[in-house]
């Protein structure tokens, strides 16, 4: 039997929680050794196979339009979907910024922070991702698999992989539960 | 004529969202490439309301590859801030868990990010050419690759409790003391670390040895360059004056971080959401310079720990001790940089104070609007608070390391798409080429972006006989 | 009684008990969080909810009495999905960042819930209404988003402390938690005595100082008492890394019952004044550091070359064995006099007539827990002393009557059911003239209101509360002299007598009625040449140490710089409160065992060990036995 696959994306995250996968240290070699990683920031493939992969990891919560497509794209093309990280789960801190309107934020950035010579003025080029309300990943797509964590630790993250590329869905409880 | 667009989505093996697109003529010439970066978060908005104490635990989720050169410099920027400074021992410790990071990040970024190109070749088959290829390739050197990455990481967790987005310094010091037991843990590895740090030393030189021609023709220009020093000008990472070098390597300015501002301006244009740091005085584009790794090594004059110093000799005796330009060489620079961090790791823990348990100035005095200053792995990273007088923060302004490179990594992309894309064909390893442009630098575009959207470019387009056709931007 | 079966086990309880507190013994865990063992039950929040046998819906069981043969289960499939619910309803109001939060990974209540529940995520989405951070307080942050309105805040407020600030305005989603009347924490009647602070389950009520300092299980905790008065409230001391984190309040302290007031719990986290490191001699007009077998000659030599003219002066925050050990060196050395730092001619005054008594007259804090009329005067005890005034005003819900007597606007005006404004010259009088209206010698109400310029009706409804046969607590306490200290004293004893009122006095600082027993003087005149002086940590006031200077030559043993150590002799360098242990004995009489909570630095020593060390390099031997001389003490109030 084909070993199973893995694909992963980051969205409106920090990369913390591929950092932390990173963390595995040298179970990444057992990992390989169970699953096939196939398109991740951190690969060189550049999107999950048309043809599908069995596991669809998203790191990183709903913040754009281009988020919104990638979540999708994932989701199409997984059987399992985990949401990895406290901003795929609950929009983690990004999700501060709709304490305030989009049009304020980017004018605090491109217009008022004293370091921004006479050129400052936002920028309304078409061809930029629309800014939304930042969201978690379940809000747009379903979510199999939630995994919190800020980042989750590389112990539980070692353990969802390893539950997943034996076949099963991990259930996330006791110490490999924890949203901080 | 534009008959043909390539995008390349999304750059891999970076930090952060980043697209490239290339334009072609019918010639096979590069019309114009474009360095798009898609990610936007806002924090410069969102942290207003915060308390200033609550800033090092918020700003390190800017990014999860950096978050303790966040962490640290929002304490930095708190001390002065609140008006108090951090006991020698605090200081100690925070510089030892920077150098964690240092360690940590540089060694991934090397061994598995930009690793696999030089190791694997640029050309390899992209199902491989990442860390996964290198296991399969030669485990040994993997395995290795990933103590160097653990080894920086638990200094990180041991210092402070925790690898990733740790809670560790406050305004004043820090929360907790090292004990001799966790010195002499971290202490045990060091040897090992220097020898994998040697290592990757020996590959690059090998690499560097069979493909000088590509090194010496890969994205190298002109550009001042920027970092901290210590107050004889050596390298320095943790704290200390800012010096600015110029194209010719002499210095043009040094000043401390609070005045950045009388120095450091930020250009924005209509179609890039990444602004694009600049040296004031110089005006833009022309004050545009380099940090991080192949910045840093340009701007200082030495490096206080002998095995960093005596690679960094040979670093820059390339270019007969001018500055060096090539954007390649940010891997060697980085390795240097690394083996600098490791000295420095065994040179805070022999201070008898690193285990003192004065790790906490409660006195304030307060001043109400600070900036910290901190070299992280990417490059000189500010942050700037100000501060209502009931510890609410009012006005939030970053710069991000990476940022300051943009200008850099524009022209990065275009030189090497223009260098090696001359013909109809474009095969997959001349793109993966032009992402190494990037890689090279080894953006956080989380980083740069806190507050982002996109990072076009700007290409000149030229004829045969280099007359300037059209100036294409990326909308 | 009531028999109750909760998930099988059976157990009869009293009439009234809870269906969670009947789980409870039976230990039996029902989730909480808007209950809290110290207040009333509110029954908000339904994180407890239970299947009751015969009942239709969930009930909440901290509310619900059991009743005989109620049938009760805890542990059901239909439970667990509705605390889910219950938990998701919470999230779904505020705003919950935990990455950040300063409790969040074991601080938590609410996290911790959601963790026992198993939950990875929030089925029902938050629509992030931005609520704002009020950080206009000095010591407290509230920081709204993370409020779960469980009002555990103001229940505290109210039943514990009874300064009622905290309440609720608005209804349904907009319901806030506010201050008085919606003014910003800091410039309400907050009294920053920080109870919410100690009972907010969530990190919406927080301190400036502990904020990422270490989360419970990182720190260290040690029970010992405060030293901010002479109640000696039970504390908990939180510390790491031998620094000092937290205090709380210990719930299980028998005194205070887990209250404290900001002196107490914020005050010693500022600590301004700098520390003294090392024994130092004057030599050439400056002190010079030198080492503790120098300095002890030295003062060994100044204290011989002084027989006989020489003033004990100790800090009252000073433990018993400290005092003893100092009353040696002062006898053995022919002391004139030994002083406090004190200085109080009301509280000495206390003291003498005790002496008078034919046994302790005074009551203590149970007497103030549950009277129906308090009468204060003499200080501002919510500035003062404060957790008495606690147990007063939140009497006042209740019916309890309090009656202020008071020379200027306290912080009791708003509470009080009767302010009588009397000149402090005029008090000894005023409580002799009252005395004689409640024993009816005097029936003329008013020309006694007349005489001090007061409303007859509020005169005649302090008369009236007097005369009423209830239970009466009279609470006297005073930093400063009046024209006639005896006097008040003398008066309210009989005033107290005539009312069939408990008295308690509150004396000064944590050792007062300690140092009385052992014989220090409390207020008088430094006599003779030399000065040795026990200051302890305490930080005193100008003109305390204005009086002092006044001696030629000092000794002083001190833990910080002040004028009293810049113009010394000899300085010897002592622990702190934190950092060493002793016995204390409070105002109503409890001997209380302090206990080290840090290590001091440098080459410190113990007041105790300090004072011994000079006693022994005079040749003295320290026979003192505190325990013996306490016992043979008039104290006025009983020692336990």
């Amino acid at each position: 039997m084909a070993k199973p696959t893995v694909a992963s994306d980051w969205l409106g995250g920090c990369a913390g929680c591929h950092m932390s996968i990173l963390d595995i240290d040298e179970r990444i070699v057992q990992v390989v050794e169970l699953v096939d990683l196939r398109a991740t920031p951190i690969t060189d493939l550049k999107e999950p196979d048309k043809a599908g992969v069995t596991v669809g990891i998203l790191e990183g919560g709903i913040t754009n339009t281009y988020n919104e497509e990638v979540a999708k794209r994932m989701r199409d093309r997984c059987q399992i979907l985990v949401a990895l990280g406290d901003c795929a789960v609950f929009g983690g801190i990004p999700a501060m910024r709709n304490f305030f309107t989009i049009e304020d934020a980017l004018k605090r950035a491109y217009v008022d922070t004293p370091s921004t010579d006479d050129s400052g003025k936002i920028p309304s080029n078409p061809e930029l991702a629309k800014m939304t309300i930042v969201r978690p990943v379940h809000e747009i797509v379903k979510v199999d698999v939630f995994v919190p964590g800020c980042p989750p630790d590389a112990d539980i993250i070692f353990y969802v992989l390893a539950e997943l590329a034996q076949g099963r869905i991990p259930k996330l409880e006791n110490n490999n539960l924890m949203w901080n | 004529m534009v008959t043909q667009k390539i995008t390349i989505e999304p750059v891999t093996r970076i930090e952060g969202h980043a697209k490239v697109t290339i334009n072609m003529t019918a010639e096979g010439k590069v019309d114009h490439a474009y360095f798009h970066v898609n990610e936007f978060r806002g924090f410069e908005k969102f942290c207003e309301g915060r308390m200033v104490f609550e800033m090092p635990s918020i700003t390190p989720r800017i990014c999860g590859i950096c978050p303790v050169s966040h962490h640290l410099a929002s304490a930095k920027t708190g001390d002065i801030v609140m008006g108090s400074p951090p006991p020698r021992t605090a200081t100690l410790l925070r510089d030892l868990m920077h150098m964690g990071q240092i360690i940590q990040s540089h060694g991934m970024h090397f061994f598995e990010l930009a690793g696999p190109d030089l190791i694997l070749g640029f050309d390899a088959d992209p199902a491989i050419r990442n860390v996964v290829g290198l296991i399969q390739a030669d485990a040994g050197l993997a395995l290795k690759a990933v103590a160097l990455r653990k080894y920086g990481q638990e200094i990180i967790a041991k210092v402070g409790g925790r690898k990733i987005h740790p809670t560790f310094a406050v305004p004043g010091g820090v929360n907790r003391a090292l004990s001799s037991q966790t010195r002499d843990e971290i202490l045990k590895n060091i040897d090992e670390m220097i020898a994998i740090t040697q290592a990757g030393l020996a590959i690059f030189k090998d690499w560097a040895a069979k493909n000088k021609e590509d090194i010496d023709k890969f994205a190298v220009f002109k550009t001042g360059y920027l970092g901290l020093v210590t107050p004889e000008n050596g390298l320095e990472l943790y704290q200390g004056d800012i010096r600015l070098v110029g194209q010719d390597g002499k210095e043009l300015e040094k000043f401390d971080s609070n005045n950045y501002l009388d120095y450091i301006a930020e250009h924005v244009e209509d179609w890039s959401y990444l602004k694009f740091p600049y040296y004031k005085k110089m005006g833009y584009p022309g004050g545009v310079y380099r940090v991080g790794p192949l910045g840093r090594l340009n701007a200082v004059d030495h490096i206080d720990t002998p095995l960093a110093q005596e690679e960094f000799e040979t670093y820059r005796a390339i270019n007969d001790g001018q500055p060096i330009e090539n954007t390649l060489h940010y891997h060697y620079a980085r390795l240097i940089e690394t083996l600098f961090a490791i000295e420095r790791v065994k040179v805070l823990l022999d201070d008898p104070d690193i285990l003192g348990r004065d790790i906490l100035n409660t006195r304030q005095n307060f001043k109400g609007e600070g900036v910290g200053v901190i070299e992280a792995p990417r490059g000189t990273l500010l942050h700037h608070y100000k501060v209502k007088e009931n510890g609410q923060v009012e006005k939030v302004n970053l710069i991000v390391s990476t940022g300051h490179n943009n200008w850099a990594m524009s022209e990065a992309v275009d030189s090497v798409a223009k260098t090696y894309i001359t013909g109809p064909e474009v095969h997959e390893g001349l793109l993966n080429r032009v992402e190494a442009a990037i890689r090279a630098h080894d953006p956080c575009l989380s980083c740069s972006t806190h507050a982002v959207g996109q990072m076009p470019m700007i290409i000149d387009v030229l004829d045969q006989d280099g007359n300037l056709i059209k100036e294409i931007k990326r909308d | 009684m009531a028999k109750i079966t909760i998930d099988g086990k059976t157990i009869e309880v009293e009439n009234g008990t809870t269906v969670l507190n009947a789980a409870r013994q039976l230990e039996i865990d029902i989730p909480t969080l808007c209950d809290h063992p110290e207040l009333t039950p509110y029954g908000g929040c339904r994180l407890c909810l239970v299947e009751v046998e015969g009942a239709r819906t969930l009930q909440p069981s901290c509310t619900l009495p059991a009743t005989d043969g109620m049938v009760v289960k805890t542990d059901t499939e239909k439970i667990h999905e509705a605390r889910k619910f219950v938990l998701s309803m919470i999230f779904s109001e505020r705003n919950h960042f935990c990455p950040y939060c300063q409790v969040s990974g074991g601080d938590c209540e609410l996290q911790n819930a959601a963790y026992d529940e198993d939950m990875t995520h929030w089925p029902i989405q938050p629509n992030w209404q931005p609520f704002p951070v009020d950080a206009s307080h000095p010591f407290i942050i509230l920081e709204h988003n993370r409020c779960i309105l469980c009002r555990r805040c103001v229940r505290a407020c109210g039943e514990l402390v009874g300064n009622f600030t905290l309440g609720f305005e608005e209804r349904g989603a907009d319901s806030t938690l506010v201050a008085d009347l919606g003014l910003p924490l800091g410039e309400s009647s907050c009294i920053g005595c920080g109870t919410c602070v100690q009972v907010c389950p969530t990190g919406s009520l927080i301190d400036r100082w502990s904020a990422y300092q270490g989360k419970e299980v990182e720190v260290d905790s040690t029970k010992t008492i405060c030293m901010g008065c002479s109640i000696g409230c039970g504390i908990d001391v939180l510390t790491r890394d031998n620094r000092l984190i937290r205090i709380e309040g210990d719930w299980e302290a028998e005194i205070n019952g887990g209250l404290l007031c900001d002196i107490g719990r914020f005050h010693p986290m500022v600590e301004e004044r700098e520390r003294l490191l090392t024994p130092m001699i004057k030599a050439d007009g400056k002190l010079k550091a030198a080492t503790w077998e120098d300095a002890l000659k030295a003062a060994a030599d100044m204290v011989s070359a002084n027989k006989g003219g020489l003033t004990g002066v100790v800090s009252t925050r000073a433990s018993m064995e400290a005092l003893g050990a100092f009353k040696a060196l002062c006898e053995a050395n022919g002391a004139q006099t030994m002083l406090t730092t004190e200085d109080c001619q009301a509280v000495s005054a206390i003291y003498q007539q005790a002496g008078s008594d034919s046994s302790p007259s005074e009551g203590g804090i149970s007497d103030l827990m549950d009277a129906d009329c308090y009468l204060t005067f003499g200080e501002d005890i919510t500035k003062d002393h404060q957790v008495l005034s606690f147990f007063a005003k939140r009497r006042i819900p209740e019916g309890a009557q309090l009656i202020q007597i008071s020379a200027i606007p306290s912080g009791l005006d708003n509470f009080a059911t009767v302010s009588l404004m009397v000149a402090d010259d005029q008090l000894d009088k005023f409580m002799v003239d009252l005395t004689a209206l409640v024993e009816e010698k005097s029936a003329d109400v008013e020309k006694t209101a007349s005489k001090y310029h007061l409303d007859i009706s509020e005169l005649q409804s302090v008369v009236d509360a007097l005369q009423a046969q209830q239970k009466t607590a009279f609470v006297f306490g005073s930093r400063k002299d009046f024209s006639d200290s005896a006097a008040v004293v003398t008066a309210a004893k009989g005033l107290a007598q005539s009312a069939n009122a408990t008295l308690v006095t509150t004396k000064g600082n944590i050792n007062s009625l300690g140092a009385a027993a052992l014989g220090y003087a409390g207020a008088g005149e430094v006599k003779g040449t030399l000065a040795v002086m026990l200051l302890a940590d305490e930080e005193l006031s100008q003109c305390i140490e204005q009086k002092f200077e006044k001696a030629d030559m000092r000794i002083v043993f001190s833990s910080y710089v002040s004028s009293l150590t810049a113009g010394a002799d000899v300085i010897f360098p002592v622990m702190n409160w934190l950092e060493q242990d002793g016995h204390f004995i409070n105002f109503d009489g409890h001997i209380l065992t302090q206990k080290a909570a840090l290590e001091a630095p440098g080459q410190v020593l113990s007041n105790q060990e300090a004072i011994e060390k000079l006693v022994s390099a005079l040749d003295v031997k320290n026979q003192m036995d505190w325990e013996k001389e306490v016992k043979a003490f008039a104290s006025p109030v009983k020692i336990a």
